[in-house]
């Protein structure tokens, strides 16, 4: 019977502690009316910025678990938006993005690690025309808190800002950058927020 | 009548003929000159042979433009225009002219879609005046063929006859739309101006000649 209780406890201490040692990280949904990708980019003198209206995220974040932590980002390239609908057509085609072949962006993260003062680093692939890159985006986590205005839910903040160079990710070749119209550093601004129940 | 009246009534007839054509032609030769003059951005931003088609399909559509409005002019049939060409003669060219404007549609259509690739069409909520113009390619396509093919699509005088009234000026209508708010050529004042004292008269012109043509009829 002894034998039988030490079993028994023993089983449920390696329950216990296997799932605390492999607990998920927190998962959050994101709130799409108050998450944005924007982006700049330089044409000849001025700055022209623009977003992508439709894009879903998985995100599962704890602090204090960095390891089960991730991010998935799907973004649909034929939602960009520069408020110029021809501008938009010509960045879906073959010139830029060819969303035609290549109808979804993504970023999926493999390691985030704690780079102090909020800041996360990032790390993961990007799959853009196809091609996978190697990405860091430092992102900035604002915290967490009860949301204002949805009682039993919290909300978390995170930006980030990156510059990428557009030739190298093969959106658009030199043409239009040698042409001295369209500039190749592109800078991203990742904001978004997420909620989950309290 | 005596000889020198002959010749002048002739010479007149003759000076109103070559009139119109120069009006054609002038209409013709200002339509295809405005891609030129008055350069769309989107062609700053095409180079080699996509500029090359981008500006033929530009052409093309400023060709259909001006061929339509011809189209409806011709439709009313009024009988000063049909005196000094005759009436035979101008339902020829109706027929002609309505496969030449099906023609150079899908020519405009095609050469404008190539640059920005086949699978990147211009379709949702913020390309409503590129999908007017679907609409209007469409409608044109329609009145063509069921105009052509009447006998083989089984359609009675009367009803074609219902139908294809209406699609003409439905299409002037959306040819104005397109045009006025899918071209950056015409943003600026003077074509944009041109394009709608032409329209305004046109709609005035067949609004006239229909009510008259109405009131006849009825009178009768």
């Amino acid at each position: 019977m002894k034998k039988l209780y030490f079993f028994g406890i023993s089983f449920l201490l390696f329950v216990v502690i296997g799932q605390n040692a492999y607990a998920a990280a927190r998962e959050w949904e994101l709130d799409q009316a108050h998450s944005n990708i924007y982006f700049s980019v330089g044409h000849i003198y001025s700055k022209i910025q623009g977003h992508f209206n439709e894009f879903s995220a998985k995100v599962s974040f704890d602090p204090a678990n960095l390891k089960e932590s991730h991010f998935f980002v799907k973004i649909k390239v034929d939602s960009i938006d520069t408020g110029i609908s021809k501008r938009d057509k010509h960045l879906l085609s073959a010139d830029f993005f060819e969303s035609g072949k290549h109808p979804l962006i993504t970023f999926e993260s493999k390691t985030i690690t704690d780079a102090g003062k909020g800041v996360y680093e990032v790390a993961g692939r990007l799959n853009i025309k196809g091609k996978e890159y190697d990405l860091t985006l430092p992102l900035t986590f604002a915290g967490v808190k009860d949301h204002p205005a949805v009682p039993g839910k919290q909300v978390a903040g995170f930006n980030g800002t990156i510059t990428v160079d557009r030739i190298v990710l093969n959106v658009g070749d030199e043409k239009f950058y040698k042409m001295g119209l369209v500039g190749k550093d592109v800078e991203v601004l990742v904001t978004f927020e997420a909620l989950a129940v309290k | 009548m005596n000889n020198s009246a002959k010749r002048s009534s002739l010479f007149t007839a003759n000076g109103y003929r070559s009139l119109i054509m120069l009006g054609i032609a002038l209409l013709l030769g200002g339509a295809l000159a405005v891609p030129f003059y008055y350069e769309t951005q989107t062609l700053w931003y095409k180079v080699g042979p996509d500029k090359i088609l981008l500006r033929a399909g530009q052409l093309a559509g400023m060709l259909t433009l001006v061929l339509l409005m011809l189209q409806i002019i011709v439709a009313q049939r009024v009988s000063f225009i049909e005196n000094l060409f005759g009436s035979a003669h101008l339902m020829r060219w109706h027929r002609i002219n309505g496969v030449l404007v099906a023609c150079t549609a899908l020519i405009h259509v095609v050469l404008v879609l190539a640059p920005e690739g086949m699978n990147n069409l211009p379709i949702g909520k913020k390309y409503l005046p590129e999908m007017i113009g679907e609409l209007l390619f469409l409608m044109i396509l329609i009145t063509v063929v069921s105009s052509h093919c009447r006998s083989l699509l089984r359609l009675d005088y009367a009803t074609w006859r219902m139908v294809h009234r209406p699609l003409g000026y439905f299409a002037l209508v959306l040819v104005f739309i397109h045009v006025f708010f899918v071209s950056e050529s015409f943003t600026h004042i003077l074509p944009r101006s041109l394009l709608i004292v032409i329209f305004a008269g046109l709609a005035l012109f067949t609004g006239v000649i229909q009510r008259t043509r109405l009131g006849r009829s009825h009178w009768k």
